[in-house]
C-alpha cells in the first residue's frame, strides 16, 4: 500500500514535476565556492530557492535534476519492462504449452540469454551506436537503445516463470475441457491460459521495474546512458564518485542515491503487496 | 620539415593518459566554515615552485616514493611516462639532461654524460656529442660511445620495447633499421645513422635539419646500455645504472629498492645528487592511501606527480599548517577547445571570435578542478612553463573571465549570425572533468544564442576516429572539440608544431583539429627550422606564432593545467622542476 502511494507520487512527480521546477540546466556559478568547486553553505547548498541544494561545480538545481531525472528513469524502467514482459510471456507460454522440441529450443535460448555478459554487451553496443540511426538522434535514440538493451535481455526471467506456470496449468481440467470441445492452440493459449497467468505476470512485472531502473542507473553510471546535460540519477552518482565529490559534498551522492533507493523500494513493496493480495497461499 | 607525427600523437596520448589520474582527482574543499581560508593566507604555500625548500647536503636516510599505478617500464629506453622520465634520472643519465633548478631555469638543457650540448654541422644534418672521460657503469666497466649508440638502437624494436617515443626513428637517416634484436650485423651495431668515430664521440645523422635535436637526446633513451647486459624486455628489472643510484631489487609492479651506485661521481651528472643512502618506490598503492601516508610522513613523495586526490586536497587547502608543505605546480599542459575553421559558420573568423568572447573562463576553470588543482585561466596557446611564452590577452580572458557578451554579440553580427547558430561539440565522455567543461561551455555559449550539441566519444579512439578525423568532424558538424595538450620538450616548436602547423593536418590521428592552414603561421614555422638561426632568434618566433593563432581564433584556451603536490616536510632540496611539472626526483634528500 505504501509502495503504491510512493509509486503514484513518483509518477506524478515525473509527469508534472518538470513543469514546476526550475530549468535543470541553468548554471548558478555564484552559489559555488570557486576555490573548492563545492556549493556554498551547509548540506550541499540547501536553501529556500534550492530545496535539495545545488550541484558542485555547476550550481545547477538538484531538485530540478532529480525530478527530470525521475522522468527518464521511470520511463526507461517502465518501457523496458513492457518489452521484457511481452517477449517473455509470448515465448514462455508457447514453450510451456507445446513442450517437446519447441520447449527445448526456447528454454535453451533463455539459458543463453541468462548466461550472457549483459553489462559488457550493453557497453559495447551503446559505444558503437552512432549519434543518429533509424531516423532517431541524440537522447531519443539513447532512450530507445536503453529500453531495447535492458528489455531484450530481461525477458527470460519472465519467460521462465510463465513457462513453469503453463506447465502445470496445461494439465488442468479446464484446459482438457477446452480442448475436448475443439479449442485449438492459439485459443487455448490466449483465452484459457493467459487469463490465469495475469496474477504472476503482474507481480513479476512490478518486481522487474526496479531491477530495470537500477540497470539503467548502472549504465548511466558507466557513461553509456543518456547524453549530458540531460539529468540522470546514475550519472549524478557516477560524477560524485569519480570526481571525489562524495568527500567534499556528500549530499551530491546521497540525494540521487536516495532517489534510486526510494524508487526501487516503492516498486518492490508494491510488487510484494500485489503478490500477497493475489496469491493468498504465500501469506 | 620533419614531422614526428606518430610520435607526437603517442606523446599526446600518453601524456594526457598520465593526467587521467589528475582528471580523476577532483576539485574540492573543506567544511563550510573554512571556506574563506584561501591558500593566499599562507606565505610558504608553493614555496617549492619558485625556490628550493630545505636546501641541505646532509647524507643518509631512506627516500620513499609511492605510486598509485605502475610504471610503463623502468627501462629508460621503453618509457613514455613523464614521472618515470623524472625518476629515471636517479639511475640513467642521458647525453643531455635538464638543469636542476626551480623556476624557468629548470626548462634549460644541461650536459648529462656528454661534455656539452650537441654541435651541429653547417648543413644542420649531423649532431656531434662528446662523452665525458672516466664514466663507469654500476659494475665498474667504462661507458663508451657504443653503449649510447646501442641504447638508441634498441629503441627501434617496438616489438620488444613498445612504449618509448620514436623521434629517432622519424628523424634519423636510417628509418628502416630493425633494431639490435633482429640485427644480423657483427657486434649488433648496424644502425648507420649513429656513428662512433672514437669511444668518446657519438654522431647522429639526420634526414632533415632539426634544430630541436638537443631536446631529443635529452630523452632517457640516450642513457647508455651495455649490449652484453641487455635482456630486452626484462632489462626493466635491472637497468644498468649510470646515475647516482642503482637497482638492488625490483619486484615487478610491487616495489623497487635502489642503493647508492659506488661507481658514480658527481662529475658524471652534476644535475643529480646522491644524498639519501637508499631510495624505495612502492607501486600500486591506493591513491588516497598515498595522500594519507604522505601527510603522516610515512611516504616522502608521490611519484606520479599529478597531485593529491580530492579528499587530501580539501584537507590541505583548508589547513594552513598543511598548506605550507604543498606546492601548486603548473603541469605544462593546456586544456582548451579547438574551433574548426572548416565547419560552417566557423569558417568565418568573426564567428570563432564570438566563441572566444562568450566562453565563461571561470566556469571552465571550475570544471577542470578549480584554481589550485585544475589550472590557471589561460589566454594564450603556450603555457607559462614553455620557452617562448609571452603573456597576452587578446580576448579579455583575464580581465573579463565571465565572458564579454557584448563583444561576442557584435562579433556574431559581423559574422552574419546575429541570433547565433547551432554547432556540435566533441568531448571525451570518460574524462569527468572534460564532461563538466563541455557542459559549462554549452551553457556559456547559450547566453549569446549559440546552440551547442554535445557529442561524447571514448578517449581511446578520440584522436583516431572522431575529433582527429577531419571527415568525421565535417560530417557531424563538430565545430568545437575539447582537447588537452602537453609537449615532450618545453619549447615552442615542441608544443605548437603538431597543433597549428598547416602541414600536420592528417586524415586520421589529426592533431591540428582546427584545420588551421594559415600561410603566416606556416611561414614562421619554416623560418624557425633554418639551422642558421640562433637560439634567441628561434625563441622569438614562438610568441609570434602563438599570437597569430590566437588572432585566427582557432584555439579557445581554457586553463593552464596545475596540480597540487604535497611533500613530506622531512624531504630536503625539494622543488618543482618546470620541465616535468613535478618535483625534481634527482636531487632529493631526507633529514632524519
Amino acid at each position: 500500500m505504501a509502495g503504491g502511494m510512493l509509486i503514484v507520487f513518483l509518477v506524478l512527480m515525473a509527469i508534472i514535476g518538470p513543469h514546476v521546477v526550475q530549468n535543470p540546466d541553468t548554471y548558478n556559478s555564484n552559489l559555488i565556492n570557486p576555490t573548492f568547486s563545492r556549493p556554498n553553505g551547509p548540506w550541499g547548498g540547501i536553501s529556500l530557492a534550492h530545496p535539495l541544494g545545488v550541484e558542485p561545480v555547476t550550481g545547477r538545481d538538484m531538485l530540478a535534476r532529480i525530478v527530470v531525472g525521475a522522468q527518464y528513469s521511470l520511463l526507461i524502467g517502465f518501457l523496458a519492462t513492457v518489452l521484457a514482459v511481452v517477449i517473455g510471456v509470448f515465448f514462455g507460454i508457447i514453450a510451456g504449452y507445446f513442450g517437446g522440441w519447441v520447449d527445448v529450443l526456447i528454454a535453451r535460448a533463455m539459458d543463453v540469454f541468462l548466461a550472457f555478459p549483459l553489462l559488457v554487451f550493453a557497453i559495447a553496443l551503446i559505444g558503437v551506436i552512432p549519434d543518429s540511426a533509424w531516423g532517431l538522434s541524440g537522447n531519443t535514440l539513447r532512450v530507445f537503445l536503453l529500453v531495447f538493451v535492458i528489455g531484450f535481455f530481461a525477458w527470460p526471467y519472465m519467460g521462465r516463470i510463465v513457462r513453469g506456470q503453463v506447465l502445470s496449468l496445461r494439465e488442468r481440467e479446464f484446459v482438457d475441457a477446452a480442448r475436448s470441445i475443439g479449442g485449438r492452440g492459439p485459443y487455448i493459449l490466449f483465452h484459457e491460459l493467459l487469463p490465469n497467468l495475469v496474477a504472476p505476470i503482474l507481480v513479476y512485472s512490478t518486481l522487474l521495474i526496479p531491477t530495470n531502473i537500477l540497470f539503467e542507473a548502472a549504465l548511466d553510471y558507466l557513461g553509456v546512458g543518456l547524453i549530458p546535460p540531460t539529468p540522470s540519477w546514475g550519472q549524478m552518482l557516477s560524477n560524485a564518485v569519480t570526481n571525489g565529490f562524495y568527500y567534499i559534498d556528500p549530499m551530491y551522492m546521497v540525494i540521487p542515491g536516495l532517489a534510486i533507493f526510494i524508487a526501487v523500494m516503492a516498486f518492490n513493496l508494491f510488487g510484494d503487496g500485489l503478490r500477497d493480495a493475489l496469491d493468498p497461499r504465500t501469506r | 620539415m620533419t614531422k614526428p607525427r606518430k610520435l607526437a600523437i603517442a606523446a599526446c596520448a600518453v601524456l594526457t593518459g598520465l593526467t587521467l589520474a589528475a582528471c580523476a582527482s577532483a576539485s574540492g574543499s573543506g567544511s563550510s566554515n573554512t571556506a574563506d581560508v584561501g591558500p593566499n593566507s599562507n606565505v610558504s604555500f608553493s614555496a617549492g615552485v619558485t625556490g628550493v625548500v630545505n636546501p641541505s647536503s646532509a647524507q643518509g636516510g631512506t627516500l620513499t616514493f609511492a605510486e598509485n599505478s605502475t610504471p610503463d617500464s623502468f627501462d629508460p629506453g621503453n618509457t613514455y611516462y613523464s614521472w618515470v622520465w623524472d625518476f629515471s634520472r636517479l639511475y640513467a643519465t642521458p647525453l643531455v639532461t635538464y638543469k636542476s633548478c626551480p623556476g624557468s631555469c629548470g626548462l634549460q638543457l644541461a650536459p648529462g654524460i656528454a661534455t656539452g650540448l650537441g654541435q651541429v654541422s653547417d648543413n644542420g644534418l649531423v649532431w656531434t656529442y662528446h662523452l665525458k672521460h672516466g664514466l663507469k657503469f654500476e659494475d665498474g666497466t667504462p661507458v663508451s660511445a657504443e653503449d649510447v649508440k646501442y641504447a638508441v638502437e634498441r629503441t627501434y624494436d617496438k616489438s620488444v620495447l613498445p612504449n618509448g617515443p620514436t623521434y629517432f626513428q622519424t628523424l634519423l637517416a636510417d628509418p628502416s633499421y630493425p633494431g639490435p634484436y633482429q640485427d644480423r650485423s657483427k657486434n649488433l651495431m648496424g644502425l648507420t645513422s649513429v656513428t662512433t668515430p672514437d669511444p668518446y664521440t657519438v654522431q647522429f645523422h639526420l634526414q632533415q635539419p632539426f634544430p630541436d635535436f638537443n631536446y631529443v637526446v635529452a630523452l632517457p633513451q640516450t642513457a647508455p646500455v651495455p649490449p652484453d647486459r641487455d635482456t630486452g624486455a626484462n632489462y626493466q628489472l635491472h637497468p644498468i645504472s649510470t646515475g647516482p643510484y642503482m637497482f638492488q631489487s625490483y619486484q615487478l609492479n610491487s616495489q623497487a629498492t635502489l642503493v647508492r651506485n659506488p661507481n658514480w661521481t658527481p662529475n658524471e651528472d652534476p644535475e643529480a645528487k646522491q644524498l639519501a643512502s637508499k631510495v624505495v618506490i612502492k607501486l600500486n598503492v591506493n591513491a588516497d592511501d598515498i595522500d594519507n601516508r604522505l601527510m603522516a610522513g610515512d611516504i616522502d613523495i608521490d611519484a606520479g606527480g599529478t597531485g593529491v586526490q580530492a579528499a587530501a586536497q580539501a584537507e590541505i587547502l583548508s589547513n594552513p599548517s598543511l598548506m605550507k608543505y604543498s606546492d601548486d605546480a603548473l603541469t605544462g599542459f593546456l586544456w582548451f577547445a579547438y574551433i574548426d575553421t572548416k565547419v560552417a559558420p566557423l569558417t568565418n573568423v568573426a564567428c570563432r571570435e564570438a566563441i572566444e568572447y562568450a566562453a565563461d573562463k571561470t566556469d571552465q576553470q571550475t570544471a577542470y578542478g578549480g584554481p589550485y588543482a585544475g589550472g590557471a585561466i589561460a589566454s594564450t596557446v603556450l603555457p607559462p612553463t614553455i620557452i617562448g611564452y609571452q603573456k597576452t590577452d587578446p580576448y579579455d580572458a583575464l580581465t573579463q573571465p565571465n565572458g564579454d557578451l557584448a563583444a561576442a554579440k557584435s562579433e556574431l553580427a559581423a559574422c552574419g549570425q546575429p541570433n547565433g547558430f547551432t554547432v556540435g561539440l566533441a568531448y571525451r565522455s570518460d574524462r569527468p572533468r572534460e564532461v563538466q567543461a563541455a557542459q559549462s561551455l554549452q551553457a556559456a555559449l547559450a547566453r549569446v544564442g549559440i546552440d551547442v550539441q554535445l557529442h561524447g566519444y571514448p578517449s581511446g579512439t578520440y584522436y583516431t576516429d572522431f575529433a582527429g578525423s577531419p571527415d568525421y568532424v565535417h560530417q557531424h558538424d563538430l565545430g568545437i572539440d575539447m582537447g588537452g595538450w602537453g609537449a615532450d620538450w618545453p619549447d615552442g616548436y615542441g608544443f605548437l608544431d603538431e597543433l597549428t602547423n598547416g602541414n600536420t593536418i592528417a586524415p586520421s590521428g589529426n592533431t591540428n583539429i582546427e584545420e588551421l592552414n594559415d600561410p603566416v603561421v606556416n611561414r614562421m614555422f619554416a623560418k624557425a627550422t633554418n639551422p642558421a638561426l640562433t637560439e634567441a632568434q628561434e625563441t622569438a618566433i614562438w610568441p609570434q606564432i602563438d599570437q597569430q593563432v590566437m588572432k585566427d581564433a582557432v584555439i579557445l584556451p581554457e586553463v593552464y593545467g596545475k596540480s597540487l603536490l604535497y611533500r613530506n616536510p622531512a624531504v630536503t632540496n625539494v622543488y618543482v622542476q618546470s620541465y616535468f611539472g613535478m618535483y625534481n626526483y634527482a636531487v632529493l634528500g631526507v633529514s632524519s
